[in-house]
């Protein structure tokens, strides 16, 4: 978002409270969401309910061309559209809630690192995997992506996306890279987010954070996803510290408020 | 013994010992880690053995271009400067390494190739000075059409265009970052106490440059100069590890603008000038001369007080040329 943009969306912020039919959309969850979307979906999800901001979730076909920026998910406040974890935790801050006020300096930054950290290892190895590698491009994403749609459109977006994916790619220098050396990459960054988190509950402590909502949404989704193979899963599997992190989230945010 | 590895680099000037980010983090983590590199400093990368710089060639003759390839491979070969490091210092290393990559790398990008002026009067000058004939003429301007092409790919957004909005979004997350860094220095010398290591390497090979290099839009070297520990940090790396590159730098300051700043920095323009009048002059009398356009009539002394008549000057004339 520009910075004018981003100045008026939090004045308008913060003139009223969260409302109560706020709704965050993505993509159909059975047959059209991929990796990347749902792992930022719920890594959105995951930080609204730690906010304890009531939020529903809807399923759209057409949910990444409604949002503002082109990424799900998006949410839809009052009468203010917002997308990316990002720019809502900085929306959800103008109208009081934030999870980081606690925090000081020195850890801030390190928040804001690692947030970074996720974003550019597991995010990248995420698109990777479903638009890179041949297997799971012809498999999964291509059939996924192109569902809500007939025949030749599907295959026109699919192959458009997954052109526009391989661009950015090689732009940052991960064109060349075998889907093993993507799986080391996460594995390096699982081995990371493990040190950090080492025995606590939490990243920072004993309360959750922005970074505890977009660790979870990545880890959980790359958990409960069937890819071509299981080799993503199991590099993150064998960090137990993450899954019992993963999993005490679910079951605190996830499983009590949900139908 | 085999031979040792080679990295071809861009060259080095305003101090540093090369002027892409790439090339000073591998320089700098090579000094880090001591590791025995052949540099072969060059402006041309068609002459590198990938295309494109930095370029490393190992013993076996196999050639890396990733910064984190060659640092890895650096690393298996024993020269690890890491090695210190406990395992949350490795992560945090990752992490903020991550951070720069994101949030810092976008405004170098911006202020050396796509802010026209920055672009126009000292990055394209430099290539251009610097690169060989004829890449001059035409490399500069592809390899912005590139930097601008990722800029694109890495904001997501297929219209960038410069200006100043971007400018303004762009700069602000680079100075976010380079607080962020400052305030996790601290006052120590170095990001892991008291030797260097690859994040350390990271972060000089991003900030040296905004440090050193003088733009016309000088925004983030104003930021990072108000930062007191990370403008020492770099400086003391500098000295430390790359003191022949320095000191040339502190010798040469930035080179003397002439009155009128437009003017190309040719030197002794002003004799050039004179000489090629003068040249121009000499000729075109000699052409005249010499076609008769104009003579030269030596007048008697008693033809002076009577108005010289057009026939006698005429027949004067004809005597002449004969």
């Amino acid at each position: 978002m520009s910075l004018a943009a981003e100045a008026f969306v939090s004045q308008m912020a913060a003139a009223e409270p969260w409302p109560e039919n706020a709704t965050l959309y993505q993509p159909l969850k059975e047959d059209q969401i991929l990796l990347s979307d749902s792992a930022s979906s719920f890594a959105v999800q995951a930080y609204l309910r730690m906010c304890g901001l009531p939020v529903q979730v809807v399923c759209r076909a057409n949910a990444e061309y409604m949002s503002p920026s082109g990424k799900i998910p998006f949410i839809h406040v009052g009468n203010q559209v917002v997308s990316e974890l990002g720019p809502i935790v900085q929306f959800s801050k103008a109208k009081g809630h934030s999870l980081s006020d606690g925090l000081d300096d020195v850890q801030r930054a390190e928040m804001k690192a690692y947030m970074e950290l996720v974003n550019n290892m597991l995010l990248t190895a995420e698109l990777f995997v479903q638009w890179c590698d041949e297997t799971t491009v012809s498999q999964i994403t291509r059939c996924r992506y192109g569902k809500p749609y007939s025949w030749p459109l599907n295959l026109i977006l699919a192959y458009q996306k997954q052109w526009e994916v391989r661009r950015k790619m090689n732009a940052i220098g991960w064109g060349g890279k075998t889907v093993e050396q993507v799986y080391e990459d996460v594995s390096q960054c699982c081995q990371a987010l493990s040190q950090r988190l080492g025995t606590q509950p939490f990243f920072f402590g004993k309360h959750p954070t922005e970074l505890d909502a977009l660790v979870f949404g990545h880890l959980f989704t790359i958990l409960t996803t069937q890819l071509t193979n299981t080799e993503l899963m199991d590099r993150v599997k064998s960090y137990s510290n993450l899954l019992s992190f993963c999993r005490r989230i679910e079951q605190t945010y996830f499983d009590s408020k949900d139908s | 013994m085999a031979a040792p590895d080679e990295l071809f680099c861009w060259e080095g000037d305003w101090g540093l010992p090369s002027v892409s980010t790439d090339c000073l983090v591998v320089l700098a983590y090579a000094q880090f880690a001591g590791a025995p590199l052949k540099v072969r400093k060059i402006c041309n990368p068609w002459r590198s053995p990938s295309g494109s710089l930095p370029a490393f060639r190992t013993s076996q003759k196999e050639t890396l271009s990733r910064t984190s390839d060659i640092i890895i491979h650096l690393r298996k070969q024993k020269f690890n400067a890491d090695y210190d490091l406990s395992a949350k210092e490795g992560a945090d290393s990752l992490a903020f390494i991550s951070l720069m990559e994101e949030k810092l790398r976008p405004a170098l990008i911006y202020a050396f190739w796509i802010e026209p002026k920055n672009y126009v009067d000292v990055t394209r000058r430099w290539f251009a000075e610097h690169m060989p004939f004829p890449l001059n003429f035409f490399l500069p301007g592809r390899m912005q059409s590139q930097q601008l092409e990722k800029l694109r790919l890495l904001q997501g957004d297929e219209r960038l265009e410069a200006g100043e909005e971007l400018e303004k979004e762009l700069f602000r997350d680079a100075t976010e970052c380079m607080d962020l860094l400052s305030q996790r220095l601290g006052s120590q010398k170095f990001f892991f106490g008291d030797s260097p290591s690859s994040l350390d390497a990271y972060v000089f090979g991003h900030l040296a440059p905004i440090l050193r290099c003088k733009l016309p839009n000088g925004k983030l070297q104003q930021h990072l100069r108000s930062l007191d520990n990370l403008t020492n940090f770099c400086s003391n790396i500098l000295l430390l590890y790359f003191p022949r590159d320095g000191r040339d730098g502190c010798s040469q300051k930035s080179p003397p603008q002439p009155e009128a700043g437009d003017f190309d920095n040719v030197p002794n323009k002003r004799r050039k000038q004179l000489l090629s009048a003068l040249v121009a002059l000499g000729a075109m009398l000699s052409y005249a001369l010499l076609t008769g356009i104009v003579s030269i009539q030596h007048i008697q002394q008693e033809a002076l007080e009577e108005p010289p008549d057009p026939e006698d000057i005429r027949s004067h004339e004809e005597e002449g040329d004969g």
